[in-house]
Parts: C-alpha cells; structure tokens; sequence
C-alpha cells in the first residue's frame, strides 16, 4: 500500500495537454496520405494496389477525363499507395486528426486528362503516363524510344505489329 | 497429388501417416507435405471420426480448427479438413482431409467422439449446408436465427458477398442449454455487451440462489463475413491487410498467421530478418495485451489504482509499437515473403531501454498486484478448468497453461525467431484464474528477453523476398501464438491471383467452448472475473437482465451494480428485487 502511494507520488502526472498542446509523435508515423497532384501521372497503380480501394480511378469517355479520389474514411494509413507509386506522388504525412462534418468532405479528388488513339480515336491511357513513359523511353534512348506507336492504343498497337509481321513475311517469300 | 522433394521418412509426421497406415486399412487414400512441418492425408469420410478420434487421443494430437471448402468447381466434391496439432510424439501439423460428393451432402459426425470438433462442425453446417450426421449439438453457430433456410453463405454459388437476404423470422428462437432439472434454476442472461470488452455475446446463468448451475452462451453477433470478402473482393496479397482487422490486439498475430500459410502452400523462404522482425512485433503485441489482461485483474479485484497504472504503463508498449510500425497499433506491416519496415540501429536501441523501463515498472506493479489482499480470495479456486475438460476441447494460451498443459504453439511448433530462443512454455497447475494470470505476468517477462535478444542478434539480410512464382490451388496452415493462443489461418490460393478459401481461427474461438464448464459452481459475482480470465477479444456486459422463473419477472442490473457487486461482493444486486 505505501509502496502504490509513493509510486504514484514519483510518478507525477501521466496525462499530456492534448488537444490543446500538440501531441507527440515517433518519426515516421503512418497519417493521412498527401497527394502531389502536380506529379501524379494518373497510372492508377495506387488504386490497384489499395487494399481497402480507399483511392479509386474513375473514367469519363464524354469528357476525356479520368478522375483519382481518395476517401480517407476508407483509408488504412498502410502506405501500400506510397510503396507502388513510380513518380512519388503519393506520401504518407503525420497528420491523423482527420474527423470532418460532413462525410463529403472525406473525399479528396483530382481530374486528368486522358490521350486518344493516334490510330483509331479511342481513348486509351492518361495523357500525363503516356508523357511520362514517352520521357522515360527517351532516357533510355535506344530503338523505338518515343517512336510512332507510343500514342497508339493496345489493340491498335497488336494490329500494328500483326500487320507489320504479315508484311515482312510476304517480302521474305517474294525474295 | 505431388509431393514435394526432401526425404519422406525424416519428415515431421510421417509416422502419423505410417500409423494410419497400418491401423485403418483402405482409410488412407493419399497423404501430402505442404511443407517440412505439415502433412495432409486424405481419408476415406466413413473412416474420418475414427482416424480423428486416434490421433487426438492416442497420439498426442489437438484439434485447431475444422475447415469445410466448396471444391466442386475443382474436384466437383466438398472437402471437409481437421486441423491437428501433434505435440507428444512426431510434432507436426497433421491434417485430415476427406471428400463429400454434393449428392450425399452429409458426412459422419467427429465431434460425438471428440467434443472439440463441434463448434467447427456447427459452422461448417450452417456455412455449406453440409450435414454431420451424429452431430450432438444441432443448432446454429453462426449464422443468426432470422437467416433464411437453404442459403449457405460459403458455397461459391450462392450469393455474392455484398447480398443481404430478407429476414426469414422475427422471433429469437435460439435454445439456451441448461442441465439442471426445469423450474429449479433462475436464468440470468448477460448481454448484448459484455463486461469488460464492450463487444457482443448473450450469456445466460441459469443460477440457483447465488450459484451458477449452468452456463450457455451465443456468440457471433458481429460477424463480418470477412472470408467471403477475402474470397470475392481481395487479391491474396492484400489480404493480410484484412486479416490485421479481425482483432483489435492481436492483428499483427493474425497477418503473420495468413502470410505464412500462403508462403507455406507456396514454398516461399522467408529472409530470416523478416522472420525475427515479425516476432519481435509479436511479442510487443504480447506486451501491451498482457499489461491489458493484467489491469482488468486488478479492475476485478477492486484494485482500481492497479489498473490505472497498468494501463499507464501499457501505454510504453504503445508507444513502442508506434516507433516500430509507425502507428499505435501493429498493423499493415506483413506482405507475403517478408515484412514492409526495417528496424534500424537506433530503434533498436530506443527499444532495448524502453524494454528495461516496462520491466522496471512491471515489477513494481505485479508486487504490488500480488499483495493485495483480495487479489489471492477473488482468484485462486475461481473459475476452475478442469484438466479433462482441457483436453476434450482444446482450449489455447494462457487458459490451458493455467492447467497444466504446456501447449504453446511458439514452442511446439517453433516458427520465426521462436526457433532462435531457449525459452519454454510457462505453465501453472492451479486450473483457477489465479494461475491463468500468473502465466501472463510470466509471460510477459519471457517476452521482454526474447525482444531484447533479437534486438541483439538480428540477422542482417533482406525483409522481403519477392522472387518466387503464384501457384494456384494450393493450400497451407499458418499459426502464430497470439497473446490469447493460438491462431491458426488455412489458405487456398485461386486462380487471378484470388484467395481461394480462407479460414481464419482466433484464439478466442477455441476457448469459449470451455467457458460453460469453467463457470459451473461458482458465484454470480465471480462470473465476470471467470470470462474476463480467459481474456476474450471481448469484455463488458452492458446490462443484466434477470429472469426469475417462478415469479416471471424480469429485473435489468447495470453494468456498474454488477461491477461493484463483482469487486464488493456484498449488497447483491438480486437481493430484495425480482
């Protein structure tokens, strides 16, 4: 018994002053997901790799568009988004306190432009990846970097490819 | 079916297989090593109680959990698996597999025989529409008694997981079990919330005075249909993401559990710093639960300022946690073939100080804890487990070792960096509350060690291996010891990258089943304290409502009344009511 008491008295006070003094916290704490729309190239990698599909891609053919949100209601704070991201554009911050009034404003969007098919006018990829992989193609440097089939869509690119191999073979049997 | 290379006479469990060989004639129809440790035969379904009832009781074997799977869209059968753990002679995990043709759609019953079958077989019932013919208890485990007949929620052609089926009752009609005589006893439900845990569960304490006869209880009231979701929505990789949610404590128990079971079914070699990473979360997890379990004590002994202190004194290994995973609590941290976050140099230094104050502190506390005087008479005799009872149902952690049995999956099974430590099970022989805490304070001590010393020797390397190929259709056990037992995750990989079929088991899911038995004899006021020893993922009865029989009134008791009558143990709250 005396001994509880003067453990308590050395103690002292185990409370902290939070929320009115700000709290602390371990560095690298998992908080809200900050994203960079700047940077962000619109690969939807993040999306797929969201276990609990807190981001979502959403595709609009009328507008051309594709729109990322984020519902931080749904959100983990896992960091699977800022693991996959190859520009970047997804970060863990510290932040946690993220209660709202409105469940509205849960949600976190951003809008992307989408690129058509140079071939057959269909939309395909985010222009912004397909900028993104053109540059990186470019880095590399090398045969068919950037060349004329980085803006044509898969099906059109299969067709290209089929055509070209039918074309060849016919040469070779000409030959 | 294939077999994996190695040497087949060396490997843990085949004289299991050579046994059943011998004895069972033509029961044996293949046998299969999912990996050094495990070994699945597939027995012919008339032969499965005999074959079980053999291992369980001959060989040394405990039933982890049963496992029903809807395979016709690959083998056009239902499987039905019996998770043992083999831990006298041989210690393997031993699986017994059968098949039921969906024209049967019925399969002989284990559980007459083996009693810690039956809870696995009532959910297998009311999952598959599989019927265990024999079965003791027919009613439903799971599924609530508005549910529709005829619709089997795991079966892969039944529903799609988001479906929500029209109500088909609206009157409760779930049977109470009581042994004693009609009209002698007075029912005393306690429910919908329990008493220390705030989750849902409906007891009933059919009472005679202030003595509790008998005891029944129904779970299930949250089920979240997670291995539904698992199987339709998920991809496997991101189902350890899931698995972190079953419990609020253990998480971290349950992910490693699902991991290891997809890197068992797939032969992925874990780099060995993952492994000591991983176990090093688990023991911090051990930490704080076990601080957790160790203030409701002193909660329930009327040590209010015990409890106060523990919990501050959790709030380190919190704090811990928070450092090591970057949030309070462990979650998110396994992928399949290692872990996400390494730990560096200074939190492991951070780490092995923060262990010597939670030691220092501890210390201080349990002393204090074990001196109080109503700690020895509101624990020792309370809530007694018999050893027999033990071992026909197959209770895990603390509530078994606190009667005699040295069952600790960490041990029996090494796994992880368990198979790097000198440490063995803690057991106590007292079979009462008394001796379940005294296991976890000691267990808690065992964990501090074991951190500090893998903090020491952490081999250097990788944490994730990511060069190995999706196989599907294979599947595996997993298990961790959690800080309440054993959990025990079973996974078939499916095709797209999809989780076949997943069974989780939590701890608490092979304890409840001796609850009835731990409660008979005792008083109303020890009920609390008996249920909170097993430390359900679960605790604190919101209400009471007493049913006297023979005056057909009803009389609803607080929380707080039944909590002081709990600590008091005077002025009782049926006394001059009802």
């Amino acid at each position: 018994m005396l001994k509880t008491l003067k453990g308590i008295l050395k103690t002292g006070d185990a409370t902290v002053r939070y929320p009115f003094a700000p709290i602390e916290q371990a560095p690298d704490v998992r908080g809200k997901p900050e994203h960079d729309a700047p940077n962000c190239i619109a690969c939807a990698a993040c999306a797929v790799a969201c276990p609990p599909n807190a981001i979502q891609m959403k595709v609009d053919v009328h507008a051309g568009t594709v729109t990322w949100t984020i519902n931080y209601g749904r959100c983990i704070f896992c960091g699977r988004c800022e693991e996959v991201c190859p520009v970047d554009a997804i970060r863990l911050g510290s932040e946690f306190e993220l209660a709202v009034m409105s469940k509205a404003d849960l949600q976190d969007s951003c809008t992307y432009r989408l690129q058509r098919c140079s071939d057959c006018g269909e939309y395909f990829a985010s222009r912004k990846e397909v900028e993104y992989v053109a540059a990186v193609l470019d880095r590399i440097g090398g045969n068919g970097a950037s060349g004329d089939s980085i803006d044509r869509c898969l099906l059109c690119k299969q067709k290209n490819d089929a055509l070209a191999c039918k074309d060849r073979i016919r040469e070779r049997r000409q030959a | 079916m294939s077999k994996r290379g190695g040497n087949k006479d060396k490997r843990c469990g085949s004289t299991h297989v050579e046994v059943i060989r011998r004895q069972f004639h033509g029961a044996l129809v293949s046998e299969e090593w999912q990996s050094e440790e495990q070994v699945t035969m597939t027995i012919r379904a008339d032969s499965v109680p005999d074959v079980v009832q053999f291992l369980y009781y001959r060989r040394g074997g405990w039933l982890s959990v049963v496992v029903g799977n809807d395979e016709r869209p690959i083998n056009g059968n239902f499987a039905l698996y019996y998770v043992l753990s083999m831990e006298e002679v041989d210690r393997c995990i031993c699986v017994i597999r059968s098949e039921i043709s969906p024209e049967a759609g019925a399969f002989p019953s284990v559980a007459a025989r083996v009693p810690a079958c039956v809870w696995g077989e009532r959910e297998v019932r009311d999952m598959f529409g599989l019927t265990p013919i024999g079965l003791p208890d027919e009613r439903r485990l799971v599924l609530p008694d508005d549910w529709p007949e005829g619709l089997y929620p795991l079966r892969k052609d039944s529903m799609d997981y988001r479906h929500r089926p029209e109500l088909a009752a609206d009157l409760e009609n779930y049977e109470f079990l009581n042994r004693a005589e009609p009209g002698t006893t007075t029912v005393i439900p306690m429910g919908p919330l329990h008493i220390t845990s705030d989750e849902p569960g409906h007891f009933r304490l059919f009472v005679e005075g202030e003595h509790i006869v008998d005891a029944d209880y129904r779970m299930f009231y949250v089920h979240r249909g997670m291995e539904k979701v698992a199987e339709t929505r998920m991809t496997y990789d991101s189902v350890p993401f899931l698995a972190d949610r079953i419990c609020g404590i253990c998480g971290c128990a349950h992910s490693v559990a699902y991991a290891e079971s997809v890197e068992n079914s797939q032969g992925i070699a874990v780099p060995e710093r993952a492994q000591v990473i991983r176990s090093i979360l688990l023991e911090v997890e051990r930490l704080h639960s076990h601080l957790l379990n160790l203030g409701l004590v002193c909660h329930f002994c009327g040590f209010d300022t015990g409890f106060m202190h523990f919990f501050r004194v959790r709030e380190k290994a919190m704090d811990l946690a928070e450092m090591l995973t970057g949030a309070r609590k462990t979650y998110g941290l396994n992928l399949i073939g290692g872990v996400r976050r390494d730990i560096l140099a200074d939190q492991s230094m951070k780490t092995i100080a923060m262990l010597a104050e939670l030691r220092r502190e501890t210390e201080q506390l349990v002393e204090a804890l074990l001196s109080t005087a109503n700690f020895e008479s509101r624990t020792a005799g309370i809530g007694i487990l018999d050893p027999a009872v033990a071992r026909d149902y197959s209770p895990v952690g603390p509530t078994v070792r606190g009667s005699g049995f040295a069952r600790d999956t960490r041990f029996d099974h090494p796994f992880d960096g368990y198979k790097r430590t000198d440490k063995v099970a803690r057991v106590h022989d007292g079979c009462d509350v008394k001796s379940r805490t005294l296991v976890r304070v000691e267990e808690f001590f065992d964990s501090l060690d074991m951190i500090q010393s893998w903090l020491e020797n952490t081999p250097s390397g990788p944490i994730l291996n990511e060069s190995w190929e999706y196989k599907p259709h294979r599947f595996a056990v997993g298990f961790t010891e959690a800080p309440r037992g054993e959990d025990l995750h079973w996974s078939m990989t499916g095709d797209n990258q999809k989780c076949y079929r997943w069974r989780a088991k939590a701890s608490t899911y092979s304890n409840w089943p001796v609850l009835r038995s731990m409660l008979r004899g005792n008083t109303i006021a020890d009920a609390a304290v008996i249920v909170g020893s097993i430390d359900p993922c679960y605790s604190c009865t919101d209400r009471v409502t007493v049913v006297d029989i023979g005056k057909k009134s009803q009389v609803v008791i607080t929380k707080q009344e039944l909590e002081d009558y709990c600590r008091d143990r005077s002025r009782s709250p049926l006394s001059g009511r009802g």
